[in-house]
């Protein structure tokens, strides 16, 4: 096996653990980190694929670091929201969110 | 040598990769939820090593752990009276069926077109110095470098006005 389907592999099992925990979890921060989870693996796939085949390498780290500015700008944004969820509902978890109940 | 000692050390962190996230979904408690991701973030770190990308290593340490985790043991703090049984109440199994059918789904459906049709390249990653980052960043991208500070102030200040406590006369 090469080692960019090596690096790929590792980062769609990222991407699978991420998305069991961000629907198995029933609390807000557990999703949140399981949302960090996939974005690690996003960030590791574009490394991978930049520096391993002929593009140019800075493109793939520099696309990384745009996932890594986005990743930071998204948590904080849902700590304010899980804060304000907290406030408001006096719970944490996502099924407490749901006014209309179906 | 060298081969073995890359392809043992690379064995090693994408171990240290994957075991860290399964702990972080896993674990009852979020606080060690939050340590398994810490790990899986190092072992990616040590992963960017590898692949001759030390700059992004360092970058995913300073930001990742140094930031992120910060943040959101921050957010377990403030939610912290009820994290305990919100994890542990209703494990019901068929929840983690679904939520294991469909994460194995769709990664498995970009692994299968990934194994079929992926290039067939067997290149070695060499190291760039920072400053052709740097170059690129205020070269041709300097538009997305503008546009992710203004996305990092904008969350800032979202989550100032989300947080605000007002004070109502009442």
């Amino acid at each position: 096996m090469s080692p960019l389907l090596l690096y790929q592999l590792v980062a769609f099992g990222l991407l699978a653990v991420g998305l069991f925990g961000l629907l198995s979890r029933s609390s807000l921060v557990g999703m949140l980190i399981s949302v960090e989870l996939m974005l690690n693996g996003a960030g590791l796939s574009i490394v991978a694929a930049g520096q391993l085949t002929p593009m140019p390498d800075e493109l793939g780290q520099a696309a990384a670091l745009f996932v890594m500015g986005l990743a930071a700008a998204e948590s904080t944004l849902v700590l304010a929201i899980v804060y304000v969820v907290r406030k408001r509902f006096g719970s944490a978890a996502s099924d407490a969110v749901s006014e209309l109940r179906g | 040598m060298r081969e073995l000692v890359v392809q043992v050390s690379f064995a090693l962190y994408a171990a240290l990769t994957l075991g860290g996230a399964v702990w972080a979904v896993t674990a009852k408690s979020l606080v060690r939820a939050l340590l398994g991701l810490t790990l899986s973030l190092m072992g990616v770190a040590a992963l960017y090593v590898l692949i001759a990308a030390p700059l992004v290593a360092l970058m995913q340490i300073l930001i990742y752990v140094g930031a992120v985790v910060v943040l959101i043991f921050f957010a377990i703090m403030l939610t912290r009276a009820q994290a305990e049984q919100e994890e542990a109440g209703a494990r019901d199994t068929g929840r983690y069926l679904r939520a294991g059918a469909a994460g194995l789904a769709v990664a498995g459906l970009l692994a299968a077109a990934c194994l079929r049709h992926g290039p067939k390249i067997s290149g070695t990653a060499s190291e760039i110095p920072p400053s052709d980052i740097g170059a690129a960043f205020l070269g041709p991208y300097v538009l997305g470098f503008e546009v992710i500070s203004v996305v990092l102030f904008a969350a800032m200040a979202g989550a100032v006005v989300l947080a605000f406590e007002r004070r109502k006369p009442r």
